[in-house]
């Protein structure tokens, strides 16, 4: 452990190289060091906001680029997000931060299932120095409990996070739950795609890429009272030939006979030791969930970037990709009667015939 | 003109030239038009929509009439007609007239109470949607000030000497306040808000109107109106409508509209306050009964997290609470457990523990004492439900975390060494409240800077999922995924493990999950930062 | 015979003893199910002196289940009667080790009646 001066910060406003300290101390775990230099950024007077924005969030989102490259681990992950709250906790609880109540009220939540709050909590710190009294319910909030926490309070607008594009079915969800009891809904996080393109497809009232620009929209204009007869499934019509229940409903299954497909065909894999059986079944699980999120939006794009990244976290795992193909030929075969399903299948396959993946994990 | 066969018809016939002069009508054209004489020329004896029809339409010669959508209509005497004409053979025409009078109105009438219909259908669908008592009065002035009236307020009763009003212009968005005014001073608002006796709407002057009813910018009013929202058993507040003076009289049927929507406003508005009430209710009994937010304290961090068995609830069989010491330099004790039983039975059963805890902490020293206390406290004659549960003692000395951990039937909680080793705490004894005799073994252990121990509640390890859907958790499992949380933060772990146990469970039905981890936090420097400390590094 | 989704019971009696055979869960839902056989059992054979519950084929045992078996454990203990667990598996056996609970139910302190 150091006992030195610690380094010199550097100038007000000089925001990377702050967050490149502020990374060192969250990837050594050295939550006093973290915290520490936050509060001195704001002693010195450096605006709140930038610190929670231009310092915290950039070293999250090199957490979560570190965790996408599989350079560290989900756990490692956990250690450094935690250390990044208590530096959140730190510039909220700070004297530069107290703000008065002048504009309305918010609720901000994450999806339930979505176990990143990290994202959320900024947002909820950001709009507390814009003037919003905010209701901060934290990662992972079962639908009910978010209504009924509506049902209690006046907020105008609930901000929506979700990360995982798998958990876009249940933030579809508490979207018309939110809307249905009157209150507009403004979503935000990795989930919501490319320009958030799903956000628009599950009727959310607004979509904003990052905490800045979800309080400027916020800030600017009211969002409207919901219509009050929208109904989830006009959203979606193509649910209704049942290809996402079915494949939902029968994940396990599916993953099974993959699994047993795969030892068929890779007679390596029956040495496979218990704990790397049930890894590649995870994996399996996933290409399941995702593959059953890409009907509920009837988006292959979804089903084809999860492939192409899942083929580099292979390769970075050191893993040949080779076992792609086999299984969504399997899958292929197992859901030949739902052509929905197997026109995503395909494009997966397609992705990864047309991409090579190389061991940097990049797409050559 | 007996020689018409149409002379006796009893539909107005009358037909006119090329050049717009009458040539003959029929008698009943002559009771409706009596200064249509042959002769005559149309523009004094007939509308000006008829005159204009005609001029278009009679040209010399043989026509035919040209396609129109639907036919034309016009008014005669105060009357409505349909003019449906017949070209003959030298260019002028035969005007039939058809009376349309009452159809029109029926059709008129249809129209309006279709509208009123779905404004009424909506107004339901939208107040039935919340159980939020300020987004049912935004709704009722809203809507009223949309259809009903120039402006709206909706009252709530008041809270003390506070009046709840929203304000609603027609095209504007509501505006919540909060008056301190008598309702009793405005003729009939103290009756509507009461609820009781039941009174009908209230016209007032609007000279003698408080300042606080018009809106701001209203200009001058024509009318006001009070109505009382009939609420179920409990006043439901009061809807006033202002309207301007250009249309400031209500007709009959309006006042019925305005009631028929008052009693759904009403209803909703009463909903949300029982709603309230009962939320309020809840909240106070269940404080007690919801697991405490852990901190860091007296140099050892400490972190915990639930999850209900029902997504709906916030409480179940699960429990933990921290007690610090009550002299620093002593122990703090944690105690986490699971009672038999799931759901609100559970959970109070729970309460009861915790506060029998609470009480025994005097002996927080001596794990076996306590439990047996808590034993004899809990035995029942007429049932067996049992809790499971962990006392764990932690006080800091240097560095380290000294505990003293001891299991009354529970898993023994799991200590993650700085290299990643997991072992399992060497306690074990009776599960408490079902057996009048118990024993127990305490287990001893320290804490290096970033070691942690870990105690959990069986809906852990006992999630039934995976990628298959039919393997347990399982201990094993957990004490894997530990292994990867040497030295990460107390909160780290406890969510990691509860993310992971989430993530084998899908969306499977489960038991209640508590997880609260004790750390020795990692050492750190106390150089002074700045030439000051703010005594954060005390620990 | 008794049954339930998750429990079935049968019961087979002789001049002194009584066996029940538990097959599947013995849970939230299913544990009253074996409590009541039990008590009427009790009741209806004032000389029994034997109470074997077969355990081989019981599937999972919840919190509810192993409450179940204490509350007969307190029951035939009053009576006067021996409670035998009979043919337990190893998960069984694990809970109530873990429970601090075998001691306690496979070797009963008998009451006189």
């Amino acid at each position: 452990m150091s006992t030195s001066t610690p380094p010199r910060l550097p100038r007000t406003g000089d925001t990377e190289q702050t967050a490149e300290l502020l990374w060192k101390a969250v990837s050594a775990a050295d939550e006093y060091a973290a915290t520490e230099l936050v509060l001195r950024l704001l002693d010195e007077g450096t605006d709140p906001e930038s610190v929670l924005l231009d310092v915290i969030a950039q070293v999250q989102g090199r957490v979560g680029e570190e965790w996408a490259a599989n350079r560290i681990s989900v756990a490692q992950e956990h250690a450094a997000t935690a250390i990044n709250e208590r530096a959140v906790t730190a510039v909220s609880t700070h004297s530069a931060a107290r703000t008065a109540v002048t504009r309305g009220r918010i609720t901000v939540a994450c999806v339930d299932g979505e176990w990143h709050g990290l994202p959320a909590r900024l947002l909820a710190e950001v709009l507390k120095l814009r003037g919003w009294q905010v209701d901060y319910l934290g990662a992972q909030v079962p639908t009910p409990h978010l209504i009924g926490h509506l049902h209690s309070t006046r907020a105008d607008v609930v901000a929506l996070s979700s990360s995982i594009a798998t958990r876009l079915p249940t933030a579809h969800a508490a979207i018309t739950a939110c809307q249905a009891v009157g209150v507009p809904v403004l979503v935000g996080g990795a989930a919501f795609g490319p320009e958030g393109r799903y956000a628009k497809l599950l009727g959310a009232d607004a979509w904003a890429p990052d905490a800045r620009t979800a309080a400027g929209h916020l800030a600017q204009e009211r969002l409207p009272r919901p219509a009050s007869d929208h109904q989830r499934f006009d959203d979606l019509p193509h649910l209704g030939d049942q290809e996402y229940t079915m494949v939902a409903r029968n994940s396990a299954t599916l993953v099974r006979s993959v699994l047993t497909g795969l030892e068929d065909a890779f007679p390596a894999m029956r040495a496979y030791s218990e704990l790397q059986r049930e890894r590649t079944a995870q994996d399996l699980a996933h290409i399941v969930d995702f593959l059953a999120t890409a009907l509920y939006l009837d988006d292959e794009d979804l089903f084809t970037r999860f492939i192409a990244w899942t083929a580099q976290i292979l390769v970075a795992r050191g893993v040949p990709a080779r076992s792609l193909p086999p299984a969504l030929d399997l899958l292929d075969r197992e859901l030949k009667d739902f052509p929905r399903a197997v026109r995503i299948l395909r494009a997966g396959t397609h992705t990864l015939t047309t991409a090579p993946f190389t061991a940097a994990g990049n797409i050559a | 003109m007996p020689d018409l066969p149409w002379g006796r018809a009893p539909y107005p016939v009358l037909v006119a030239d090329v050049h717009g002069a009458v040539v003959r009508c029929n008698d009943a054209a002559g009771l409706l038009l009596p200064a249509a004489a042959p002769g005559t020329p149309l523009t004094d004896v007939a509308p000006d929509w008829l005159c204009a029809a005609h001029t278009a339409l009679s040209l010399p010669g043989p026509h035919a009439v040209p396609d129109t959508e639907g036919p034309l209509r016009g008014v005669i005497g105060g009357r409505c007609f349909e003019a449906h004409p017949t070209i003959r053979k030298d260019g002028s025409v035969a005007w039939w007239l058809v009376d349309d009078t009452d159809h029109q109105l029926v059709r008129e009438a249809l129209c309006m109470e279709r509208g009123r219909t779905a404004f009424l259908a909506k107004a339901s669908n939208v107040l039935l949607s919340s159980l939020n008592l300020a987004r049912c009065m935004d709704v009722t002035a809203q809507m009223a000030a949309e259809s009903l009236a120039d402006a709206a307020l909706a009252i709530a009763p008041a809270r003390g000497q506070r009046l709840p009003v929203v304000t609603c212009l027609r095209g504007g968005a509501p505006v919540l306040s909060t008056l301190t005014v008598d309702p009793d001073d405005v003729p009939g608002l103290g009756e509507a808000l009461r609820g009781f006796p039941p009174v009908p709407s209230r016209w007032i002057d609007p000279a003698t109107a408080p300042a606080w009813m018009v809106p701001e910018g209203f200009g001058p009013v024509g009318s006001i109106v009070i109505t009382p929202l009939p609420g179920h058993g409990v006043p439901a507040g009061a809807l006033i409508l202002l309207r301007r003076t250009e249309n400031a009289a209500f007709r009959d049927e309006e006042e019925v509209f305005a009631r028929l929507f008052a009693a759904r406003a009403g209803a909703a508005m009463s909903a949300a306050r029982l709603y309230a009430e009962q939320s309020t209710i809840t909240d106070v009994l269940m404080r007690e009964l919801l697991p405490p937010v852990l901190h860091h304290i007296s140099g050892v961090d400490f972190a915990g997290r639930y999850r209900p068995s029902a997504d709906h609830e916030r409480i179940g069989g699960d429990f933990y609470d921290v007690h610090p010491a009550a002299v620093e330099g002593e122990a703090s004790l944690v105690s986490l457990g699971d009672v038999c039983g799931k759901g609100l039975e559970a959970a109070v059963l729970t309460g009861k523990i915790r506060n029998t805890l609470h009480a025994l902490l005097p002996m927080a020293d001596d794990h076996q004492r306590m439990l047996g206390l808590l034993n004899t406290a809990l035995l029942s004659s007429h049932h067996t439900r049992f809790a499971t549960l962990v006392l764990a003692s932690a006080v800091r000395r240097g560095n380290v975390v000294d505990l003293k951990l001891t299991s009354g039937g529970h898993p023994s909680p799991l200590i993650i060494r700085a290299d990643g080793t997991v072992e399992e705490a060497d306690t074990h004894g009776t599960l408490i409240g079902a057996i009048p005799n118990i024993s127990s073994h305490t287990a001893s252990a320290s804490l290096a800077p970033g070691e942690s121990c870990v105690l959990y509640t069986d809906g852990i390890t006992e999630a039934k999922g995976g990628p298959m859907g039919d393997a347990l958790f399982g201990e094993e499992r957990l004490k894997r995924a530990l292994s990867d949380c040497a030295g990460m933060p107390a909160e780290g772990i406890v969510e990691h493990i509860q993310m992971l146990a989430a993530q084998w469970l899908g969306n499977r039905p489960h038991d209640d999950m508590a997880v609260v981890v004790i750390s020795a936090p990692r050492t750190h420097h106390l150089s002074a930062v700045n030439g000051h400390t703010r005594g954060r590094f005390t620990a | 015979m008794t049954t339930h989704p998750h429990l079935r019971l049968t019961t087979v009696d002789a001049q002194d003893s009584v066996r029940i055979e538990a097959h599947g869960d013995l849970d939230h839902d299913s544990a009253g199910l074996l409590l009541r056989e039990v008590t009427d059992q009790l009741s209806a054979r004032p000389a029994m002196t034997d109470l074997h519950l077969l355990c081989a084929a019981l599937g999972t045992v919840d919190s509810m289940g192993l409450s179940a078996l204490l509350m007969i454990g307190r029951r035939t203990a009053a009576a006067g009667v021996r409670l035998h667990l009979d043919d337990r598996p190893a998960k069984l056996d694990r809970l109530l080790r873990l429970t601090g609970t075998l001691d306690h139910l496979t070797a009963p302190p008998l009451t006189p009646r």
